[in-house]
């Protein structure tokens, strides 16, 4: 408390409004693990801030009446693919840019600044034609395949490639290591940090992605969770309530893991995120 | 021999992966959506030449142009409140004098990660006309989600939501590189605590804030998720975005060509912004 009364007004003011912030900041978190645990019927009652009891149903109801946990695998196969193709091809590309000097180094480097000005939606026509000519409308592969270099993700690698010791290469070339042996036994480990940032990102970004897999997939059982859920409200008969309860139960299941994965590893996250930002 | 071959030889194979997927995924669709822009090609039938057909019907389509308005708004929104309240926001989280900072900080932070979907169910949930939170707290039966006007409430508060903690977190990594003896040598020459966030902290946080800027204004022109959880699109097109009506046309309807000149417009768009954003960066000299 005598801490606290060393605050000046200014101090005070900060720490009332960001506080104040943070409670409607929290708001929606609490309202929809509250709502999952509400029944149907005090859903549709005024609203309350706690549920009268705590009340399962809605998690039985989601597991029971959609293939909840078939959308669940779904997507844990996709977003762990998606991360680990990505870690694999960024880290290559990144450590040959950083490592190698080699004819057209300069221009390709260029494509790869160039491509990041393209915005994905303008794609998905295209990737839809594409792949539904390959027959691979519905395959979780095609939800994977859009997001397996992001471009961002070379140039992370590429930052932490650079600060592997030349020194710490050539001694291993003249002991007469392979470059794909260099690569993995020397330079991978020094780019854990970098492996670690953009797997947490890759992974939560795919885990949460909507539009193309929105468009790439139509049969319910190859749904991933973001496109299940939206189907849960907007399939609804004309008439019918829409199943508040069980979305809010999927909302909630679905956010748990990406938060907690922040949560626990925020570091990770925010520096991959400001790595290209803040120059050091 | 042998090794001098491999060596050479090594880096193409390194990035090869990387670049056949730029070429399948990124640039191959890109030129292939650029010219189906100048057809008529309804996914079914096979496409047919319209040379500008598309893109006048775009200047002309009214839906397209309240779809911009949107979109506009929504990237406004992003900019003009959203980047200066995270700033302030990044101030508070770096200041000695907040309580319980790693706290406060995970609040604002955790959105980010937060599923687009789960999060715009949510809200439509705590802005229902009859059972929400929001009209339970004012007193009033509002019908946000149903009103032309009032519906993009909803999606510009979804929005605020989520990427203010995005813009924090950026601001708070520039703060934190500031050179401390800038501060110290205004201190010494006598400057108050706002004297030194003019002189100092804005000046510095200037390349940060212009890339953060770019990220928002290119991030906040494609934005579908929160509307089209939200309203769909609706009440008749008032919260639509551009993307949206992209969908809308392709996905719906199945008119490729006029999606893609839609998606040729948003790419001109995207690329003239980030064009005069880099242009300014480099006269400023950051």
């Amino acid at each position: 408390m005598r801490k606290l009364s060393r605050l000046s007004a200014g101090a005070w003011v900060m720490n009332i409004v960001v506080w104040v912030g943070g409670a409607f900041m929290l708001l929606p978190f609490i309202w929809m693990v509250s709502s999952s645990f509400k029944t149907t019927e005090e859903i549709f009652q005024p609203a309350t801030f706690l549920p009268k009891s705590l009340d399962g149903g809605n998690y039985a109801r989601l597991f029971s009446s959609w293939p909840f946990s078939r959308w669940i695998i779904n997507s844990l196969i996709v977003a762990l693919f998606t991360t680990l193709l990505a870690l694999m091809i960024t880290s290559l590309a990144g450590y040959a840019f950083a490592k190698f000097r080699f004819k057209g180094r300069g221009k390709l480097f260029a494509v790869l600044l160039s491509s990041t000005m393209i915005p994905f939606p303008i794609l998905v026509v295209p990737l839809f034609v594409i792949t539904s000519r390959l027959g691979m409308t519905n395959s979780l592969i095609s939800l994977m395949l859009p997001f397996i270099a992001p471009p961002i993700g070379i140039f992370l690698m590429n930052q932490y490639a650079s600060y592997v010791p030349n020194a710490l290469l050539d001694s291993a070339k003249i002991d007469g290591a392979g470059d794909l042996r260099i690569f993995f036994q020397i330079a991978l480990p020094i780019m854990v940090p970098a492996l670690a940032s953009l797997g947490i990102i890759t992974f939560i970004n795919s885990w949460n992605n909507f539009l193309w897999p929105l468009i790439a997939i139509r049969q319910e059982l190859s749904m991933t969770l973001p496109i299940g859920m939206a189907n849960m409200l907007t399939g609804v008969s004309a008439g019918s309530a829409p199943p508040y309860g069980p979305a809010m139960a999927a909302s909630t299941l679905v956010c748990i893991p990406t938060v907690a994965i922040f949560l626990a590893v925020q570091k990770y996250y925010i520096q991959g995120l400001t790595a290209g930002a803040v120059k050091q | 021999m042998m090794r001098t071959t491999m060596y050479k030889k090594t880096p193409y194979f390194f990035i090869l992966p990387a670049y056949v997927v730029f070429l399948v995924f990124m640039f191959g669709p890109m030129i292939f959506s650029l010219i189906v822009s100048f057809f008529n090609w309804t996914g079914i039938k096979s496409p047919e030449f319209n040379g500008l057909d598309n893109l006048k019907g775009i200047a002309t389509d009214s839906v397209f142009w309240l779809s911009v308005r949107n979109t506009l708004l929504y990237s406004a929104v992003s900019l003009f409140v959203v980047v200066p309240l995270s700033l302030l926001l990044a101030l508070a989280l770096d200041s000695p004098h907040l309580r319980g900072r790693l706290v406060v900080r995970a609040i604002y932070f955790a959105p980010i990660v937060t599923s687009t979907v789960a999060i715009s169910q949510t809200f439509m949930m705590l802005f229902n006309t009859n059972f929400g939170l929001i009209n339970r707290m004012l007193g009033v039966p509002i019908d946000w989600l149903g009103s032309r006007t009032l519906a993009l409430v909803p999606v510009i508060v979804v929005i605020i939501w989520r990427w203010l903690g995005l813009t924090s977190i950026y601001f708070l990594a520039g703060l934190q590189g500031i050179d401390r003896e800038l501060y110290d040598a205004a201190k010494v020459d006598g400057a108050t605590t706002m004297q030194r966030f003019f002189s100092v902290t804005l000046p510095q946080l200037r390349p940060i804030t212009f890339f953060v800027s770019m990220i928002i204004l290119i991030g906040s022109m494609q934005i579908f998720d929160e509307p089209q959880i939200l309203t769909g699109g609706g009440p008749s097109n008032a919260t639509r975005s551009v993307v949206q009506y992209l969908y809308l046309r392709g996905f719906t309807q199945f008119r490729f060509g006029y999606a893609s000149a839609i998606g040729l417009v948003l790419f001109i768009a995207i690329a003239s912004f980030s064009a005069v954003q880099m242009r300014l960066r480099k006269e400023s000299d950051l």
